[in-house]
């Protein structure tokens, strides 16, 4: 590790401020699980001048049902997120994903905005001491192509038509499927919009902004939600594929669907074709396989990655029967 | 007391002639672990904690290609850094061209200038008073770097035109240095005229991928000069080895080096087997004597990734065999990655199979050095498992009977083992049955076992049940010495030094002292780190507490004898005699219980060790009743001895006695292709089971590690540049306590292993054989095949025609 300079903000004026002093070359610091390792492994050419240390902030740790809304501070540990009793209840997809996120040490330690903050995985991207100068670092080639895709995007490329990596946040397609609004110290932006792909970007925050609350509006009467992880193994992993599902029923008939993958694309893949074969419909298991398949009809898998098809394809009729 | 001398030397071909018919310390359960708490309450001192006043630390240049050769290097930059203190290179005349010895098969370069995998420590070693000073130093190292293609795969690299994996080293990629096999072929009967008489041959080839061990406590050392003297802190298995390497290294006399082996987080002899792992050490003292420091060398996590296990390896199989169940004949051709061993161990040691053609070729890849960890056994276990599991299926029977059809030794049947039994003074048990019988029922076999495919169950995954079998083979070989001293407080020490290597060994070692001096066991310890130049095993991984537990036993028995003379034998002083603790009695009437001497005829009569051993006077001490450190009345009780048991221990004839069997049953989702284990059944004939939670807690642990590997262990490499992408423990996938369902583990005590007491260590079996459990059980469950481990999602569905 290199040497930085670590500054406890007090408000988030103050940690705005910060970011704009140092003009793109300092990073916000929570948790803390992504950004130290990325740091650690020097995996970028770059390296932050400036860790803005924001758990100095009050009142940005918080679950609140108030106006209609959960609102979730930034600041909230994935464990408090994954036991809180309202959560579990009510927007069970959400709650199960934050259970499912990395480790019991690592849930204690991560926050709920910097899990949908976090950079993307990829074992190219992430090979210590930028031993791979990729596209995502503003490099000239995506080394997956031709290399080892096992874990890599299963619905093509972006990033100049090159780059293979995918989002891994369990978090973030529960946020989808719930139709979940992220606050920042700017404005508010609906999760499905937050994410975005550019070089050494994973979302649309400008260089000074700050995620600081999270906004879900209470479910519909006869909506569901589930999350389904499928990963190597049943703690610590990233997903190979995960799935939400939020599914609103009336009498037996889905009325609204939201349905989103996650780690199978360079940012959560929402799957409106699944959706669409799956409303106006009785949740079966013959329906749940029309949406399965739709989910993956667009999937376009690599040399080492066509059991991520399968894997998709299951989660998504196992997220809408678990739903049901 | 006569006999207690007669029992050296011991043939290493019978069964232990001397031991008590009954236990008083050794076999109970409830002995608190001298590391114990140590460990769980993080107070344990490894090498990696400890500091020395004015400590360096030292890192190496590692290569970022897998194949390639330093043109040019300046060195100028990193030396200028303030807080280096040194900067060791490859042409610097204390290592350049230097090949040195290291413990197994041959030598190495000291330092060198090229590289044949990618994280090759090789080119320079940066001394700093940080470890980040240095790390940051090694980035200002400037290097041209000659970069050379690389080859990858075994079979690949044996073709012709292919790249040389290691062009400083050989003009071809076939290697036969030992420990690797030489690649002629083995043969015992005729395995042609065999198949030609076969019921059934089947052909199949079988995969094991490249995998390795993370040691918890990472790689590093520390080297210390007083004057001429040597002194080092070593996570290392073999202490004592590195007096000579650095002796051979440094030209040190080995009675001026002084070995500290502190508590270490994992060896499985591995990582002690690789060049560097000596070499590192050897390269760090040279740093020392030139910045006059102590100097420590750490690895981080991913540079423990430099090895793996010698079971990467691929094998094509032929086996025929009859309709009964019997084996008739297998042939071989297997290929290694970097380092082979013979793949047809366990078929000849363990079964009766009397034909067999093998043929083991290790290739040269631009890999780290793969050897034996936690067990050279593995190639064995993996075709054993692999001829077994096929010819069970092929037959339509059940594994468990093609196992005691087959049980045996060197091509002959059980019945050959009895006479061997008998004729040797073993008890005449059949430990495969009693094995089987004990985990069959503990996992419901007989109702569970079910043809391949047949079993889907209620929430539509395929039940599947697995079984695998082998002996139990500690080496039962090796030699070691040590002493028992006894305190004027009537406390014991062992006296020896080894490393910390097994489950709860350093305690298992005072229960055998306490058992044969007749002391309660809290009245012996043990400080094994401490070098008091008698080295016990440890040097062998593949044997510890067996021969170990014989060189303690005689020294104790000793120490008996010499404290039942100190007992009945007058002190004669100038002035005065001082009468024995018990007069007019000889050593013969006498005995040892409790920490106390007796009278055999009148138990009444008895005293505590600590009354004996005192001094009887304290006349030196102005009649002050403490220990004298200045003069005693006599000679402290002190013995000490050496034993060897056999030579390699896997001697033509000396047949392991002792079987372990592995039952699991596991459920496949053929949806996704997750393999959920739901138990395992662990059962392991120990001989006599000296520590009952010592055999659980390798049982336990072995079977995580196994079956880790079974599931998921893998190391991968990009295909295009060879650089290793999984070098950590998030990517490189040991298996958490959330993987494996229940276990449940058996001890068998058929009596019948090498070792004093009858027993046998299974240290290395049970991860070793577990590693290839999971084969039978999938093909149970799914009706296919997967002879690819690690057993992935990705296979388990692409064997289903889902990918």
């Amino acid at each position: 590790m290199k040497r930085f300079a670590h500054l406890n903000a007090r408000t988030l004026d103050e940690a705005v401020l910060y970011l704009r002093r140092y003009g793109g070359r300092a990073k916000i610091i929570a948790g803390g699980t992504d950004v130290l390792g990325r740091m650690k492994d020097e995996i970028v050419p770059t390296y932050p001048e400036a860790l803005i240390n924001i758990k100095t902030i009050p009142g940005l740790d918080f679950i609140e049902e108030r106006e209609g809304s959960l609102k979730i501070g930034a600041l909230t540990k994935l464990e408090d997120i994954a036991r809180h009793p309202v959560i579990k209840a009510k927007f069970s997809a959400l709650a199960e994903a934050a259970r499912r996120t990395a480790s019991p040490h690592i849930r204690e330690m991560g926050t709920i905005a910097g899990n949908i903050c976090q950079d993307i995985r990829c074992w190219y991207y992430r090979a210590p001491n930028n031993r791979f100068p990729c596209l995502r670092k503003g490099g000239g080639r995506c080394y997956a192509i031709e290399g080892d895709n096992r874990y890599h995007s299963i619905f093509g490329a972006s990033v100049d038509g090159g780059c293979l990596a995918v989002h891994p946040s369990d978090i973030a397609p529960a946020l989808i499927a719930l139709d979940a609004k992220i606050r920042t110290s700017e404005r508010k932006i609906k999760a499905e919009h937050f994410f975005e792909v550019g070089v050494c970007k994973t979302n649309v925050l400008e260089e000074d902004e700050i995620v600081t609350e999270i906004e879900i509006s209470q479910p519909p009467v006869g909506s569901k939600s589930a999350f389904i992880k499928f990963a190597a193994r049943e703690t610590i992993d990233f997903p190979v594929v995960n799935c939400a599902a939020t599914i609103v029923g009336s009498e037996g008939t889905v009325q609204a669907a939201r349905i989103c993958l996650n780690a199978v694309y360079l940012k959560p893949y929402r799957v409106t074709s699944a959706e669409q074969a799956i409303i106006g419909k009785t949740i079966s298991d013959n329906s749940v396989e029309d949406a399965g398949i739709e989910a993956v009809r667009q999937a376009k898998p690599l040399a080492r990655n066509t059991y991520m098809v399968q894997i998709a394809r299951t989660l998504v009729k196992r997220a809408v029967l678990a739903c049901g | 007391m006569a006999e207690d001398f007669k029992e050296m030397p011991n043939n290493p071909l019978e069964h232990d002639k001397y031991a008590p018919k009954e236990f008083k310390v050794l076999g109970r359960r409830g002995i608190t672990r001298i590391d114990g708490y140590k460990k769980a309450a993080g107070k344990a001192i490894y090498t990696r904690d400890i500091q020395l006043p004015g400590m360096l630390y030292a890192k190496f240049l590692t290569s970022p290609y897998p194949n390639a050769r330093i043109s040019k290097m300046d060195t100028s930059k990193a030396e200028n850094l303030p807080g280096v203190r040194a900067v060791l290179r490859y042409d610097d005349p204390e290592v350049f061209g230097r090949r040195v010895v290291t413990t197994y098969g041959g030598c190495e370069d000291m330092l060198a200038g090229y590289a044949y995998f990618e994280g090759q420590q090789i080119g320079a070693v940066v001394a700093a008073d940080t470890e980040q000073i240095a790390r940051e130093a090694l980035k200002l190292i400037d290097v041209e770097w000659d970069v050379r293609p690389f080859v990858l795969d075994p079979e690949g690299a044996l073709r012709s035109g292919a790249p040389l994996a290691r062009p400083e080293w050989a003009d071809n990629n076939l290697n036969e240095v030992p420990p690797s096999p030489l690649s002629e072929v083995f043969r015992i009967g005729n395995v042609e005229a065999a198949f030609e008489q076969a019921d059934k041959v089947i052909e199949f080839k079988a995969v094991r991928r490249y995998h390795g061990g993370a040691d918890t406590e990472l790689p590093c050392g520390i080297v210390r000069w007083e004057g001429d003297c040597l002194e080092l802190w070593l996570h290392h298995q073999h202490p004592y080895e590195h007096k000579w390497t650095m002796h051979k290294y440094l030209g040190v006399p080995m009675n001026k080096i002084k070995v500290n082996a502190p508590y270490n987080g994992g060896m499985y002899g591995g990582w002690n087997w690789i060049a560097y792992s000596q070499i590192a050490t050897g390269i760090t003292a040279i740093l020392a004597k030139r910045t006059a420091r102590p100097v420590k060398w750490v690895f981080d996590r991913r540079e423990d990734f430099v090895f793996g296990s010698a079971d990467a390896m691929v094998t094509y199989f032929k086996v025929g065999a009859n309709k009964d169940g019997t084996i008739s004949s297998v042939k071989l051709k297997s290929f290694y990655e970097n380092t082979g061993f013979w793949a047809e161990t366990h078929l000849l040691e363990n079964t009766r199979i009397p034909n067999i053609e093998a043929e083991n070729v290790t290739a040269r890849v631009n890999k780290g050095p793969t050897i034996a960890l936690r067990c050279e056994q593995l190639p064995g276990c993996f075709v054993m498992a692999h001829v077994f599991n096929h010819v069970a299926a092929e037959l339509d029977m059940d594994p468990t009977e093609v196992a005691l059809k087959n049980d045996g030794a060197e091509g002959k049947d059980i019945n050959y083992l009895n006479k061997f039994k008998r004729k040797h003074g073993f008890p005449l048990r059949d430990s495969l049955r009693e094995c089987i019988e004990a985990g069959k029922k503990a996992i419901g076999w007989d109702k569970k076992w079910h043809p391949a495919g047949a079993k889907e169950l209620p929430n539509g995954k395929m039940h599947g049940m697995g079984f695998i079998w082998s002996h139990e083979w500690d080496d039962n070989r090796g030699a070691g010495v040590a002493g028992v001293f006894i305190q004027q407080d009537g406390s014991a020490n062992i006296v020896a030094f080894r490393t910390d290597i097994g489950v709860n060994a350093e305690t298992t070692y005072c229960q055998v002292v306490a058992e044969e001096l007749g002391m309660k066991f809290e009245d012996v310890f043990f400080r094994q780190q401490d070098d008091v130049y008698l080295p016990l095993m440890t040097p062998d991984g593949s044997c510890n507490l067996t021969t170990n537990s014989y060189v303690l036993r005689k020294a104790a028995r000793k120490a008996k004898r010499r404290l039942l003379e100190l007992a009945t034998t007058e002190v004669h002083l100038i002035e005065r005699n001082i009468a024995p603790a018990f007069p007019g009695m000889q050593p013969e009437d006498l005995e040892v219980k409790g920490s106390e001497i007796f009278v055999k005829s009148d138990p009444s009569k008895r005293k505590k060790i600590a009354e004996v051993v005192k001094d009887m006077d304290g006349s030196m001490n102005w009649g002050l009743e403490y220990a004298a450190i200045q003069c005693t009345t006599h000679a402290p009780v002190f013995a000490w001895a050496y034993h060897r048991q056999g030579r390699y221990g896997t001697e033509p004839g000396r047949h392991r006695l002792c079987r372990q069997a592995h039952f699991c049953e596991i459920e496949v989702d053929t949806e996704t292709g997750k393999i959920e284990i739901k138990k395992i059944v662990n059962v392991n004939d120990v001989g006599k089971a000296l520590s009952p939670e010592a055999v659980e807690g390798q049982q336990y642990g072995g079977t995580y590690m196994g079956i880790g590997r079974n599931l998921n262990e893998e190391y991968v490499w990009d295909p295009c540049s060879g650089v290793l992408l999984n070098g950590n423990l998030l990517e490189y996938k040991w298996a958490t306590m959330l993987d494996i369902g229940e276990i449940e583990t058996i001890i068998v005590e058929t009596g019948m292993g090498y070792g004093p007491y009858g027993t046998v260590g299974i240290g290395e079996d049970v991860a070793t054989i577990t590693t290839y459990l999971l084969e039978s059980a999938v093909f149970n469950a799914i009706g296919k095949w997967i002879d690819d481990g690690p057993i992935t999602p990705d296979k388990v569905l692409k064997a289903l025609g889902k990918a």
